[in-house]
């Protein structure tokens, strides 16, 4: 890998003139300073007041100054200039920093806003260059919402021209993605962003936030609720003053059982009602598109109800995507589709989610057109690959054998300690462990049914497809040219079934993509099909048929 | 295509004879951990919870384990190389068997630890551009490693790409 140095400001570079950012951003600047204080600021005024400090003085109000004036400080000290060549943002005025972005390699220009950025009609323009040799691109926080538009367009416009110029026709450059472009481009090169119109892949209908409450994420929020907030409010009130065990609370057993009713019946209602609104405030509006970009074709998603952002993904650096499908989801024809992505950048690999959860007809038309074939998802109805009995076995006992072990031994332990004192603790042992084990084991076993139900795989022309999980079942769609490696994993219980889990490996999303427990021969058969010739050194012919290698045509 | 089930071969290299002694004396350090360990447990749980049997079968797993991985390891533990792959061999329970092909190699590394370096071994470590973990080929002879890590940075040079 090559560190090219950025080159020297071209006089024409050093011509323009800096310009601030928009300073309506002063009133966005407290706001952004004192939103993670928050949760540390409420318990500080609260024992503030309590306490009363020194002099009685409004001690408060002097933190509010501080940060209004560090608001100042940062806008006049900010600038950017927009060169020919380059876009330069300047910050500091001690400790001066300059961020620079030459504009032929300019990769994405995303606009993001916060509520506060959108009262006040403002913008974040995020500029990315895809390169680690300086950071990965910079940030104009914040301007006009017009002005952050045209800049925008008028970015893409000239970092496509900048490139053009500096590439020629071939100078050799190693651009990783070149060849991957020519295959998703459907233009032959990489053309003007204004020559095509975006096509619009996926708009976001409201409806699917019934979805919400039956995510993981749904759930996991209702219980951070619940649990969270029944942690803090005796605390709270405490400090506040409020007795939290005031008279008109129910002293009486009926009198309980209907509060906790009451209070159940509540969440039940509120949970899913929150975690709707919040799949409409993180997803509304909704639109993922594919339109030309400066370098080939990218993706853009933009989304959000109070928070807008807008992110923008080189198509050729989509890798695959993910289907994941929650227990809850699953059972009413849903789930959620992620994107993997490659970068040179450490951190702009990973996934990044496409769809929030929707029917499931809506992801595989989305996931057919990022993948630009819709042979991967096709399959997942009836032409995936089982992973045989073995595989089935091995399911149903790596779920049942910790409840099959755990039972039994309980009840010996007792038996091994004949001085224990007898009490709760060894009753509890004795008894509860086997019995809760008992009552766990129907549960256990719909799991491994719907585990060893859920494996399969597939290799298409250019995906390896791979389905595994129950409690969340995830379907991963990886394209074969951003496989970098193979790893046969089998531990000494796998080899006794002659099982194997392979690993296609890839820089992107989740790094590996494992087919989970399949016969060896079928991961080496897969593998070989997958990138032909790789291989064939190190493989050989074994079991019954070992004798026919004689007669084998020779290669 | 052939007409059997068509497997795996091992690679083609053992490890260098030292590697064995290396994983022993990395067992005999775990080993009088272990040992330290169950002793100040013995000490600190009142007794009627301990049976007088426990401590003893605890140390004895220690030492047979310190016994019986080194050999299994170095049975597992293959490497080769050609002019389009790395194909390395390891683990002893789980045993791993990874490829990559030359073109996606990023870095090329030689390890080296304290006890290595006393017994003039060396680590040869492959990385691509996947985090899910480098091909390594541990403990070679010092001039054996380098000399592979030369070869395999020329190759992968050679072969092009840059590893994505």
């Amino acid at each position: 890998m090559t560190q090219e140095p950025t080159p020297e400001p071209t006089p024409e570079d050093a011509e323009q003139p800096w310009e601030r950012l928009d300073p309506r951003m002063l009133l966005v600047h407290p706001f952004r300073q004192l939103g993670p204080l928050l949760p540390l600021l409420v318990p500080v005024v609260v024992a503030g007041r309590a306490l009363s400090g020194p002099f009685n003085a409004p001690w408060e109000l002097l933190g509010l100054l501080v940060v209004a004036g560090t608001g100042v400080w940062s806008y006049l000290t900010t600038e950017y200039r927009l060169g020919p060549e380059r876009v330069e943002l300047r910050r500091g005025l001690l400790a001066r920093r300059v961020l620079t972005a030459p504009l032929d390699r300019v990769r994405t220009v995303d606009l993001s806003s916060t509520l506060v950025h959108r009262l006040l009609g403002l913008a974040s323009v995020r500029i990315g260059t895809g390169t680690s040799a300086d950071g990965s691109g910079l940030e104009l926080d914040g301007l006009r919402t017009a002005r952050a538009e045209a800049l925008r367009r008028s970015l893409l416009e000239r970092a496509a021209l900048a490139r053009a110029e500096a590439d020629g026709p071939d100078n050799g450059d190693a651009e990783p993605t070149a060849d991957l472009q020519a295959d998703l481009s459907t233009e032959p090169s990489p053309a003007l962003p204004a020559d095509r119109p975006p096509t619009t892949v996926l708009r976001l209908d409201p409806r699917w936030a019934r979805y919400a409450p039956l995510s993981m994420a749904g759930l996991a929020l209702s219980g951070v609720v619940v649990g969270g907030g029944s942690q803090v409010v005796v605390p709270v009130l405490q400090a506040l003053g409020i007795n939290p065990r005031p008279e008109w609370l129910p002293h009486t057993w009926s009198g309980a059982v209907a509060l906790t009713v009451l209070l159940l019946l509540v969440v039940l209602v509120a949970v899913p009602v929150l975690a709707a609104l919040g799949y409409l405030a993180t997803s509304w509006g909704l639109v993922l598109t594919r339109e030309a970009g400066p370098r080939g074709d990218v993706w853009r998603l933009r989304r959000g109800l109070l928070t807008t952002r807008e992110t923008t993904l080189d198509a050729a650096r989509v890798s695959g995507v993910v289907l994941s499908a929650p227990v809850g989801l699953r059972a009413v024809g849903a789930g959620r589709l992620e994107a993997m992505t490659t970068g040179l950048d450490r951190e702009d690999r990973g996934t990044l989610e496409l769809v929030p959860p929707a029917p499931a007809a809506v992801l595989r038309t989305t996931g057919a057109a990022v993948l630009d074939d819709p042979d991967p998802l096709d399959r997942l109805d009836a032409g995936l690959a089982r992973h045989g009995a073995a595989a089935t076995r091995r399911r149903w006992r790596r779920t049942l054998t910790p409840l099959l072990v755990v039972a039994p031994v309980a009840l010996v332990v007792p038996l091994l300690l004949p001085h224990a004192t007898p009490g709760v603790l060894l009753d509890g042992l004795r008894l509860g462990v086997p019995v809760a084990c008992a009552v766990l084991l129907l549960p256990a076993a719909w799991l491994a049914r719907s585990r060893a139900r859920a494996l399969g795989h597939a290799l298409t022309e250019r995906h390896l497809v791979a389905r595994q999980g129950s409690l969340v079942q995830r379907t991963h769609v990886l394209d074969l040219d951003h496989v970098i490696g193979w790893t046969w994993r089998d531990s000494w219980f796998q080899r006794r079934a002659g099982l194997v889990s392979l690993d296609a490996t890839t820089a992107g999303g989740p790094q590996r993509v494992t087919v989970l427990d399949v016969p060896e021969d079928v991961a080496v058969a897969l593998a070989l099909r997958a990138q032909p010739g790789l291989l064939e050194p190190f493989t050989q012919v074994t079991g019954p048929e070992e004798g026919r290698g004689a007669n084998a045509p020779v290669r | 295509m052939p007409a059997g089930p068509v497997r795996l071969r091992p690679p083609a290299h053992r490890l260098d004879r030292r590697a064995l002694l290396r994983w022993y004396v990395g067992e005999a350090g775990i080993v009088v951990l272990g040992v330290a360990i169950v002793l100040i447990a013995v000490w600190l749980v009142p007794d009627r919870f301990v049976p007088p049997w426990l401590p003893w079968l605890l140390i004895g797993l220690d030492v047979v384990q310190a016994l019986v991985v080194p050999p299994w390891r170095y049975r597992v533990h293959r490497w080769e190389v050609t002019d389009e792959a790395v194909y390395t061999q390891t683990g002893w329970w789980t045993r791993e068997r990874r490829l990559a092909p030359l073109s996606r190699v990023q870095t090329v590394d030689v390890d080296q630890g304290v006890l290595d370096r006393a017994l003039g071994l060396a680590e040869v470590r492959v990385t691509t551009a996947s985090a899910a973990g480098a091909l390594r080929i541990p403990y070679l002879a010092l001039p054996a490693a380098e000399q592979l890590a030369a070869e395999l940075t020329r190759a992968a040079r050679a072969s092009g790409g840059d590893g994505t």
